[in-house]
């Protein structure tokens, strides 16, 4: 799922306010009061000045034009000047208070997620999408910082602009003054009602918006169906389809915004009418200026933009609010795995590992791994074999501890793994994945990721010892190559050479492998080969294995299927099974050697482009087995 | 290029190829073809409504002057000349909103017309374009296109040429409303407006650049994230929380940084224009009094005047943003361009129009094919036969041509040398739309569309097919038990919001939706094998039956599946290096049928040692 649609989909939810959510929110800002203070203080001043200007232009007219006196004009004049540079200063200072704080409060917040993040457990990634945790990170905290600055600066100027205009009205005429406090609750009511169904259209039309990206991307990807089925014309009434609703949704949604200045207007309108004709008479008994009936014109003309600016903040509150609700939800979830009050540091993974009777479910779902049994030597090699979905992942994932069993124990050196301290098995523990994770950065950067402290000398080293050495030379900048985002810019197989080099450094004592199924061209295949069997040399290794060598160099293969051991032992005893592991095999071994021998094509791993970044998003939203060893 | 307007194609409102000018506002004005009357009245409904306003203060200054200084009254009372007063400010305020709402409706109705038709176009135009284009082009580069770009072209109709009208116009109506109030108090009221102007233009320069900055922070920032959440198994592994909560920290706190500096600027620019205009308003205010107290002018135009003044300075400031923000609906403008010159394909073209459908009698003589950029043949001096009903199958590994080959059949890419006949009529006579009629072709990944599973095996019939017949295919392609398990049947939906299938699930739905078309001809992608073995029994089977009746290509790499075919052509770089039945290719030792048939019997060979090695 596109970031695009999860934004899309929160935004259907809107909060009321509650004390508890109220009292956090302003919370953030509590550390930062001083500045608030100050924001709000200059916008007010800022808001106030723009109603004493008015209040100026009638003394202009009544002190100076009026009475004929040219001295009272310019020492009204020198008292504008003056507040013209006090303004300006003030909205320096709350553009500038307001907008780094802004910043700031969005830092906090994207810092005390990711934090956070680092420390939830893997289950958690499982059960949410990627890329709804983006969103928290990125959207949510920015809707959240809008709220507390900008929302607070244009609802506090509004309603000083409100306040200190009838203020003014009401010192030149009271009575008028009233009438217009009485359309003010009508306009803001109206200008409220405008802002949801404006709101509510452009939903739909993001909506249909994001629906057309789909047919775009649909099209684009599966042009040779197309063509060869002949669909164009009916594809392109179907997209008409898409392209009206999305017309009549954003035409709507214009013409209401069209409507509402306008509408709002004419109610200013109607008073004014009103307080033009009154106010004459008021003249003629003296209680009225004409100044002031001019005064009386601007402060109601320039009403509106206060009361449009409260109906936003207003209408978008709401949804930053479920923002912050989302933020604080994540902030406030405990991470599953964390080490026990007297956990105690693993001295070695190297012993004896074992499965007892290990169950592993997630919640309220059916089981992944039922009743899993195993005794694991120190040095052993376990190969895991098994359809997608089986259950291989999960071993691996319960072994690093990255889940805890549901049931049953796991124990290192005859201790439940649960007693030790999670750092203290982690950093024993080296990993390459199916599809191999780099960072942006150098080739250096992405190998020392496995031992930070390592030395350019070192790292050279680890990257000999897998194998990688040699290509990272051939390179153009060598080990100071950029890898690109994801390091998207190497080939698959070096990024698992890469990967491999990043594992030898890091001198595990257990070693997980989860073998790619997608092939890499011969020469890089024997490379990683070779490193591979340099890693596993005296540790202890798991693999989730593709390849024949791999497997037939075990000491044990488990064939797992639907969560549990379908068949277990060495290479010889399960081809004499003639069972499922036979199957698997004789598969195998004819597809790779056809490839071998250049008769038959690899399968391509590789990812299609367009799609790459959603499919990896649209795996982590299912919680299977499946999501979690898909990266 | 462009002959085929007929019936076939669909009813699209406009065709934005003649929109290409060298001259891109040229190129804009000629999008807006057919609304460019509501564009002009909408500027006009702009006009009147800020007229409205302006009247708004003229009848002010009546009121102060005629009614209030001079005692002329609207009928015979002060009363009934009030009443009348504010009927008229009630009536000039409706005007105004009026107006300003028909204004905004024409706009809106402008840019959301011209939005849809562009969209319509492109969707339309991009898959009409050749196979080769899409090949080269990719994805998420079109896609950017269709989107950002035809956005910003959105906002450019709806906001940026409508509002640079309205501040013109704003301007416009109300320095000549002043200047017919007094000349010399108009002309003191705009000396600095074109220094704000200028200042403003070179500040929203500097501020879009900031902006960028602050974005490519961002981008930098999501990056880090993204990696991060993807890479949380690695992360873990290497207990790197640490490291990657101060790599983090490090982005995050560039974008502040980045972000204070264009706020630092934000917070330059406007109390330093404020300061500016406010003193040329303050300006306007003295010198106006000051005539008004000697005289020159009367109370209620100095009253009408300090209205006015204020729509005739404000606006001046956002109209340097617009103008700044024009740019990237130009430079929107010219990457859509890119899209829209490329040539279509032109599907109905053809002198040779059949009324029935093909035999299916194919012959090659002396085909080759190389791409337009002419570096090296694809496909050399191909020639074989193939009659109706004849299974041709195209033996070779990656890169020997044998997919270039197929692929000249529904005329994806044309062959640069040689002729290929069908039924005895070249090739290149036929229409394209006819060819690919004739031909249907199941990939060994077929792509799906997130639709129904029905619809889906109803793609590209044309025609409306009954649920029985739909239900007989999929029986056929032996895939109507498995759609069967799904929770919605039929009716569920593929990909990312229903059922996942698997690749062996999605080839026979394509097998069923090739069945319904029913093509004479038919291509069969064999090439690689990642079916598991349960279910490769039965698409041999589904195949078979689809294979009745037709000629067909069969694309393969193992002996198996060729065995059977009437006639096999090995492939080795692009020429036809074997040619002839499994057991004629056979006799040959030397030849490269048999070196891969030896291959494969010694990799059975192989295989069986192995296990009895074991044994």
């Amino acid at each position: 799922m596109s970031e695009e649609l999860i934004e899309l989909e929160e935004e259907e939810f809107t909060s009321q306010l509650t004390a508890p959510v109220f009292k956090r929110i302003l919370g953030l800002l509590k550390p930062h009061w001083k500045w608030v203070l100050g924001f709000l203080l200059t916008i007010a001043i800022t808001s106030a000045l723009d109603a004493y200007f008015t209040y100026l232009n009638k003394q202009f007219i009544d002190q100076g034009i009026v009475l004929k006196d040219t001295a009272r004009v310019l020492h009204l004049a020198t008292i504008y000047g003056g507040f013209i540079i006090l303004q300006a200063g003030t909205v320096f200072t709350f553009i500038y208070l307001a907008g780094v704080l802004g910043e700031r409060i969005q830092y906090d917040l994207r810092k005390m997620l990711f934090n956070h993040l680092q420390d939830l457990s893997l289950s958690y990634y499982a059960q949410n999408a990627v890329g709804r945790l983006i969103a928290r990170v990125t959207s949510d905290t920015g809707r959240v910082s809008e709220l507390l600055t900008w929302g607070l600066v244009d609802s506090t100027w509004s309603a000083m602009n409100i306040i200190s205009s009838t203020v003014f009205m009401l010192i030149i005429n009271w009575r008028l003054a009233l009438i217009v406090l009485m359309i003010i609750p009508i306009m803001i009511f109206i200008a409220i009602e405008f802002r949801k169904r404006i709101l509510e259209q452009f939903r739909i039309s993001r909506r249909a918006n994001s629906k057309i990206t789909g047919a775009f991307n649909e099209n684009f990807q599966g042009t040779r169906v197309v063509k060869a089925l002949g669909r164009e014309d009916e594809n392109t009434r179907e997209f008409q389809g898409l392209t009206t609703r999305m017309y009549h949704a954003s035409y709507r949604a214009a013409w209401l915004s069209a409507l509402f200045l306008p509408t709002v207007q004419i109610i200013a309108a109607l008073a004014l009418g009103f307080i033009v004709g009154y106010g004459g008479l008021q003249i003629q008994i003296g209680n009225m200026t004409i100044g002031g009936i001019q005064a009386f014109v601007a402060y109601l003309t320039f009403m509106l933009w206060p009361i449009q600016e409260l109906a936003r903040v207003y209408a978008e509150t709401q949804h930053s609010i479920a923002s912050a609700e989302r933020i604080f939800k994540l902030v406030d979830t405990p991470p599953d795995i964390h080490n026990r009050p007297d956990a105690v540091e693993a001295k070695t993974l190297l012993g004896e590992i074992e499965f007892d009777h290990v169950d592993f479910f997630y919640e309220d779902r059916k089981s992944v791994l039922s009743d899993f049994t195993l005794k694991v030597n120190a040095g052993e090699t376990i190969a895991l074999v098994g359809p997608t979905g089986g259950g291989k992942s999960t071993i691996v994932n319960l072994l690093c501890r990255f889940y805890e069993p549901s049931k049953g124990v796991i124990r290192i050196n005859g201790r439940d793994y649960m007693d030790y301290k999670l750092e203290s098995i982690h950093n024993k523990i080296g990993i390459v994945l199916q599809t191999p994770h780099l960072f942006s950065g150098t080739v250096r950067e992405n190998i020392r990721y496995g031992d930070l402290k390592a030395d350019d000398s070192r790292v050279e080293e680890a990257a000999k010892i897998a194998g990688a050495h040699d290509f990272i030379v051939t390179l153009e900048k060598g080990y100071e190559q950029n890898v690109g985002e994801s390091g998207n810019l190497l080939s698959v197989g070096q990024k698992q050479l890469i990967s491999l080099a990043r594992a030898v450094l890091a001198r595990p004592e257990l070693f997980i492998m989860d073998e790619a199924t997608s092939s890499v061209d011969t020469l890089t295949e024997s490379l990683i080969q070779r490193g591979m069997e340099a890693l596993m040399k005296g540790r202890t290794s798991f693999v989730i294995a593709h390849r024949l060598s791999t497997i037939r160099r075990a000491n044990r293969i488990l064939v797992i299927e639907n969560g549990r051991i379908a068949e277990q032992g060495t290479h010889a005893e399960l081809l004499k099974l003639r069972g499922h592991y036979y199957r698997l095999y004789t598969q195998q071994f004819r597809h790779q050697l056809e490839v071998a021998y250049g008769v038959a094509e690899p399968v391509d791993g590789g990812e299609r482009e367009g799609v790459s970044a959603d499919s990896i998003m649209l795996k982590r939203e299912k919680p299977s087995e499946e999501a979690v060893s898909a990266d | 290029m462009t002959t085929l307007q007929s019936a076939h194609e669909p009813a699209l409102t406009f065709d934005f190829r003649p929109t290409l000018q060298p001259n891109r506002l040229k190129g804009l004005w000629q999008m807006m073809s057919d609304y460019r009357l509501s564009y002009i009245a909408a500027t006009a409904a702009l006009a009147i409504s800020a007229l409205s306003k302006t009247f708004t203060y003229i009848l002010l200054r009546f009121f102060a002057d005629d009614v209030l200084g001079q005692k002329k009254y609207i009928g015979d009372s002060l009363t009934s000349s009030l009443i009348w007063i504010g009927l008229g400010f009630i009536g000039l305020a409706a005007f105004e909103g009026s107006f300003a709402f028909l204004s905004g409706r024409l706009a809106a109705y402008t840019a959301e017309g011209i939005t849809r038709r562009l969209r319509d176009f492109l969707f339309d135009h991009i898959q009409r374009l050749s196979f080769s284009y899409h090949a080269i082009t990719p994805t998420g580069d079109l896609i950017e296109r269709v989107t950002s770009d035809v956005d910003a072209l959105r906002r450019f109709f709806s906001e940026q040429a409508i509002g640079v009208g309205r501040i013109v116009l704003l301007f416009v109506i109300n320095f000549v409303a002043i200047y017919n109030l007094n000349s010399e108090l108009a002309l003191v009221s705009v000396v600095v407006i074109p220094v704000i102007l200028l200042v403003s233009i070179w500040f929203f320069k500097k501020v879009t650049k900031a902006y960028e900055d602050y974005q490519a922070q961002e981008a930098l920032l999501s990056t880090t994230l993204q990696e991060n959440l993807t890479g949380v198994r690695v992360v873990k592994a290497f207990a790197r929380q640490d490291y990657e909560k101060s790599k983090f920290e490090k982005d995050n706190w560039g974008k502040y940084l980045k972000g204070k500096i264009l706020l630092f600027m934000h917070s330059m620019f406007w109390p330093l224009s404020d300061i500016v205009l406010g003193f040329q308003m303050l300006f306007g205010f003295v010198y106006g009094a000051n005539m008004a107290i000697r005289g020159e002018i009367t109370l209620g135009t100095y009253i009408a005047y300090i209205g006015l003044v204020v729509w005739l300075i404000w606006p001046i400031r956002n109209l340097g943003r617009i103008i700044v923000s024009t740019s990237t609906g130009m430079v929107s403008y010219g990457r859509l361009m890119e899209v829209v010159k490329q040539q279509r394909e032109p599907l109905l073209d053809g002198r040779h129009q059949p009324e029935g459908p093909a035999r299916g009698d194919l012959v090659f003589e002396d085909v080759s094919f190389m791409y337009s950029d002419g570096k090296s043949d694809v496909l050399r001096n191909v020639s074989f036969h193939a009659k109706p009903g004849q299974a041709v199958a195209l033996l070779g590994s990656t890169g020997s041509g044998k997919t270039s080959l197929v692929n000249l059949l529904p005329r994806f890419h044309e062959y640069t040398g040689g002729r290929v006949l069908l039924d005895g009529v070249e090739l290149k006579d036929y229409s394209r739309a006819y060819l690919r009629k004739q031909i249907g072709i199941v990939e060994q990944e077929p792509f799906l569309f997130s639709r129904t599973i029905r619809e889906n095996i109803m793609y590209g019939v044309g025609r409306d097919v009954p649920m029985e017949e739909v239900e007989h295919a999929a029986k056929a392609a032996a895939v109507h038990d498995v759609i069967l398990t799904f929770p919605d049947g039929y009716n569920t939906l593929v990909g990312e919001k229903g059922v996942t299938l698997s690749g062996g699930q999605k080839q026979r739905v394509a097998i069923a939706r090739t069945l319904l078309k029913n093509p004479r001809i038919l291509i069969l992608d064999d090439s690689t094998s990642s079916v598991d073995t349960e279910t490769e029994a039965e698409i041999r089977e589904a195949l078979n039956g689809l294979m009745q009746n037709r000629t067909t290509f069969i694309i393969a790499h193992r002996i198996q599946s060729v065995m059977i075919a009437d006639l096999i052509l090995v492939l080795d770089k692009g020429e036809v290096v074997q040619m002839g039945t499994h057991a004629e290719l056979l006799k040959d030792p030397n030849g490269m049928y048999r070196r891969i048939y030896d291959i494969q019997t010694k990799i059975d060979a192989e295989l069986e040692n192995e296990i009895s090695r074991v044994n």
